[in-house]
């Protein structure tokens, strides 16, 4: 076992990223990659919000499945979403709130595979090591050929 | 036949058609998905690009055949 994978826990990894996108990653030692993952995927599901006028992340719907896959996230903009579908009538018919909950189902579904994304990373250090850095060494060898 | 097509080319440019929000949809799905797979910034932007201009590519040419079934038949 490597120090690395001794002092880490590729479920805490899995946990965090579930938590927060991209927090897997940071806890993993890729923090470029946490802050892309988490700008792009709470970014989507913040603008799939806004599109459903706040009225899209319900308990009652199944779609709410998938976007418990950006589970912290989710998990707070559920209660707003609830206060805002009871203040005033949803639009069922708009094409705009339709496509917005499609944004927030894509973000969970994203913040499902970047979980696991992190939780490689942790499991498996050397092999994601290995994988960079033979495709390093193929792209020195193509540029020396 | 032709103006069906110019019709269809018609509705899928004009600004008011919501079908403009799946560019910044697949988009984010093309960077997350390839940033999973390589580590490389440039990598990861010439092939989230690669993907977004295939997957754009491809849903444009099965609507048009889609379009071209619901006219025909």
């Amino acid at each position: 076992m490597t120090d690395f994978a001794a002092h880490h826990s590729p479920v805490a990894a899995l946990v965090l990223g579930w938590l927060l996108p991209g927090a897997g990653h940071a806890y993993a030692g890729r923090r470029g990659k946490a802050v892309l993952f988490a700008v792009l995927i709470i970014g989507l599901l913040v603008a799939g919000f806004a599109m459903g006028r706040g009225t899209n992340i319900l308990p009652n719907e199944w779609w709410v499945a998938p976007q418990l896959g950006a589970g912290g996230p989710t998990a707070a903009l559920m209660p707003l979403a609830q206060y805002l579908a009871i203040r005033e009538p949803i639009d069922w018919a708009s094409p705009v709130r339709e496509i917005g909950t499609l944004f927030t189902a894509v973000a969970g579904l994203l913040n499902l595979l970047v979980m696991m994304d992190a939780y490689v990373i942790v499991a498996y250090p050397e092999e994601k090591g290995d994988r960079a850095a033979h495709r390093a060494h193929r792209s020195a060898g193509q540029e020396n050929a | 036949m032709l103006e069906a097509l110019g019709h269809f080319f018609e509705r899928l440019v004009s600004l008011d058609n919501p079908l403009w929000f799946y560019y910044p949809l697949l988009a984010v799905i093309a960077v997350v998905y390839k940033a999973t797979k390589l580590d490389r910034p440039r990598e990861i932007a010439l092939a989230s690009l690669h993907f977004f201009i295939s997957v754009t590519l491809g849903i444009l040419v099965l609507g048009l055949a889609f379009y071209l079934v619901s006219i025909l038949f």
